[in-house]
């Protein structure tokens, strides 16, 4: 068998987070609007099934409605119901993002956690609605999740204890809706690693230890040190809180992170890696304009930026918005949870009193001369 | 007499016949060096003074009443077994396996062995155990077999002495070689006394002749002893190396032949495929500040930890995916793949399921 040749890029086409979760800017809006419409459809049926409910217990005719969702009853508001658009949905979202990384900064994960915790309720979030599931009780799940997947243990009790107000129940009941909203995908490559990768070589370039670069910039070592740390601040949160994961790679989102930190430096190693020659240079031509637009997106949120007064008024009003059309059937995930397990239970029952029948039968038969007969 | 003394006791039904004589009668209470002998016509006993007085003078009727058949002196012989019925039999397989002397690997299946070997046991049983006519019919059979098969069965017999040659062959190499062993090893120890015999005189000698000091000049000395003893324990494990290559001090009888295996290439986990990266090499080492500790670190490099693995693993994440063009591509992936994009009826139809996206389905989980 002659040796194939594989290149770095084949290998990262092989990843889920490429195979599943890359999307155009397009694709990705579309994807968004249609779970947003969905969305807002079922929870107009489901306000009205619920009022539907409400008057016919009111009236007396059936004493015994639903007794779980006797809380969502109580929860369905009055009047039409307004729903969120998909730009609404998607600033809300970005919210409980920033959350997240706080509430990763209160518990003291590592930033990979708290990274892929991000990345999880972004992927979620594509397929489903903040109207559907509260992203408030998802995100702690997501936070849970990623501990697990970064091998960063963290005992279920003592995460539950550290977060106020709440019960491992909770983080729990949401995990398989979680993990199936992530497609059962729980890689995400992060550009964290590649970024020290990158810096690691400028900086052997910068002390001339690689021999294949020519020429080297005046204090090289020093720029490279502060393009670093710059780079690292945009990468923690910039890019996790923009929607570069899902449109350029790691290697790019690293490379444009390091790009708005120190263009020239980075121009300089990009070209010693992809001389201009006939192949290279119309790669060359496009992954810097790949990077320049990935470099904009990043810094339409840049990490000094504080959210503003104005941000966090209309923050409060898209919060107060949701609370009004929240899905009344979803609300109460622990006792959907709990609901679904006795259900699942029930079928065990009758699948458990089916056996022992065909039990019976069998031995009934055995007694016959040329015994039971043969199950297919 | 001892010896039988046991053996009477054991059968006694069988014990008066044994120590009398049925020709003459002559008892071995009377005569202590009285000798049974057999003759493989007809295993009749009789003591060797009988057999002396009626057939030295030629061939003779055996003097048993009703045997009658002639037999010869030269035919004599001690029994092997004290029950001649035994004696007979093992007579017979003799001359039977003589004959029938193929072997399993002559054969296809193990069934025909099988069924051959159970052939040969009946004609053994027809020879012992059958009537007159049953034993003449074996005997024919018998004849014809061997004249039938004449090349074959020397053939076999030869295989057969060959074998049994070999095995006595290795058997005196195996002791010739642990008696080698064996004298080496005492030699050795003879060599290592005197050795330190011959250190200890020198060792005296110089405290006597020489005023340094005594302390060290012993150490010296017993560190020089170390280094004799050491130094052949050496030289008899090489020899023993060279001896093990050569013909292993150890065989094990009746293992089969092997043939060398052809040597396995060391196991590729990509399966061929070149992962070299293009672009970039790792250099041997790094500088960083943030892995000065963890290069010198031995609670690092004891696990079998290595840096060379670190900086493979990032550099091949920095410049993984550089060239993926997602927009691209994935738009190309969004055309070809299948059409469902923005269908919303579709999703509305197929009710509690959500289906967007290229293969995005999505069932409700509550």
């Amino acid at each position: 068998m002659a040796p194939s040749s594989v290149s770095e890029d084949e290998r990262y086409r092989t990843s889920t987070q490429y195979r599943l979760w890359s999307f155009t800017p397009t694709s990705l809006l579309e994807l968004r609007t249609t779970t947003n419409r969905n969305a807002a459809n079922r929870v107009r049926d489901a306000v009205r099934r619920v009022r539907e409910a409400r008057a016919a217990t009111s009236s007396g005719n059936t004493s015994e409605a639903d007794g779980g969702n006797s809380r969502a009853v109580s929860a369905v508001p009055e009047g039409e119901v307004d729903c969120l658009s998909v730009e609404e949905e998607l600033k809300l979202v970005t919210h409980f993002c920033r959350q997240t990384l706080q509430l990763g900064d209160h518990l003291q994960v590592p930033t990979d956690v708290k990274a892929t915790a991000v990345q999880y309720i972004k992927r979620f979030y594509i397929t489903n609605s903040c109207m559907t599931y509260d992203p408030k009780t998802l995100l702690k799940t997501a936070l849970f999740f990623a501990t697990k997947t970064e091998n960063h243990y963290f005992r279920l009790t003592k995460f539950a204890e550290a977060i106020t107000a709440t019960k491992p129940e909770e983080i729990l009941a949401s995990e398989f809706l979680l993990t199936q909203g992530l497609r059962f995908t729980f890689d995400v490559r992060h550009p964290f690693r590649a970024l020290e990768g990158a810096v690691m070589e400028l900086q052997a370039m910068a002390n001339g230890q690689t021999p294949s670069v020519g020429d080297k910039l005046r204090g090289m070592s020093r720029r490279v040190k502060e393009a670093h740390g710059k780079a690292r601040e945009y990468l923690k949160t910039s890019a996790l809180l923009t929607d570069v994961y899902f449109h350029y790679t790691p290697s790019q989102i690293m490379m444009a992170s390091l790009l708005i930190a120190d263009r020239q430096l980075i121009s300089l190693y990009l070209g010693s890696k992809l001389p201009p020659g006939s192949a290279n240079s119309a790669i060359s031509a496009k992954l810097m304009e790949a990077l320049d637009k990935c470099a904009e997106m990043l810094q339409s949120m840049d990490p000094g930026n504080e959210q503003s007064i104005a941000e966090k008024k209309e923050l409060g009003a898209l919060a107060k918005k949701l609370r009004k059309c929240r899905n009344p059937e979803k609300i109460d995930l622990v006792s959907l949870q709990r609901a679904k397990r006795e259900g699942d239970g029930e079928d065990d029952e009758r699948v458990v009193k089916k056996r022992k029948l065909e039990r019976e039968q069998s031995a009934k038969e055995g007694h016959d001369l040329f015994g039971p007969t043969i199950q297919k | 007499m001892y010896r039988n003394a046991p053996k009477s006791v054991s059968d006694p039904s069988s014990n008066p016949l044994d120590d009398i004589c049925p020709v003459c009668k002559s008892n071995r209470y009377l005569n202590p060096s009285l000798q049974f002998l057999i003759n493989p016509e007809c295993y009749h006993k009789m003591c060797s003074t009988c057999v002396d007085r009626i057939f030295t003078s030629g061939p003779s009727s055996c003097p048993v009443p009703h045997c009658g058949r002639t037999l010869r002196k030269k035919g004599f012989r001690k029994a092997f077994f004290t029950d001649l019925h035994v004696e007979r039999e093992v007579d017979i397989r003799k001359r039977v396996s003589e004959v029938f002397n193929r072997r399993q690997d002559e054969f296809e299946t193990l069934l025909d062995w099988n069924n051959y070997l159970e052939e040969v046991e009946s004609l053994v049983f027809d020879l012992v155990e059958g009537s007159a006519a049953e034993k003449t019919r074996a005997e024919e059979r018998l004849r014809e077999y061997r004249d039938a098969y004449r090349e074959e069965i020397e053939g076999n017999k030869r295989v057969g002495k060959e074998e049994v040659e070999g095995e006595r062959r290795r058997e005196r190499a195996e002791k010739e070689g642990a008696r080698a062993r064996r004298l080496a090893m005492a030699r050795e120890v003879e060599e290592e006394k005197a050795d330190v015999e011959k250190g200890k005189r020198d060792l005296l000698e110089r405290l006597a002749n020489s005023d340094g000091n005594a302390n060290a000049i012993t150490r010296q000395a017993q560190k020089v002893i170390l280094k004799k003893s050491s130094a052949r324990r050496n030289i008899t494990e090489e020899v023993l190396a060279s001896n093990g290559s050569a013909n292993s001090g150890l065989t094990i009888r009746g293992l089969k032949k092997k043939v060398a295996p052809v040597e396995e290439k060391p196991y590729d986990p990509f399966g061929g495929v070149n992962i070299t990266p293009a672009r970039f090499t790792v250099q041997e080492s790094y500088d960083n500040e943030w892995l000065g500790n963890a290069k010198k670190d031995t609670r690092h490099m004891a696990g079998g930890y290595s840096l060379q693995e670190y900086y493979a693993r990032t550099m091949f994440e920095a410049f993984s995916g550089l060239g993926v063009f997602i927009e691209e591509e994935v738009a190309d992936r969004g055309q070809k793949g299948d059409p469902s994009i923005g269908t919303a009826a579709a999703a509305e139809a197929s009710g509690g399921k959500i289906n967007i996206g290229h293969k995005m389905e999505i069932d409700d989980v509550f």
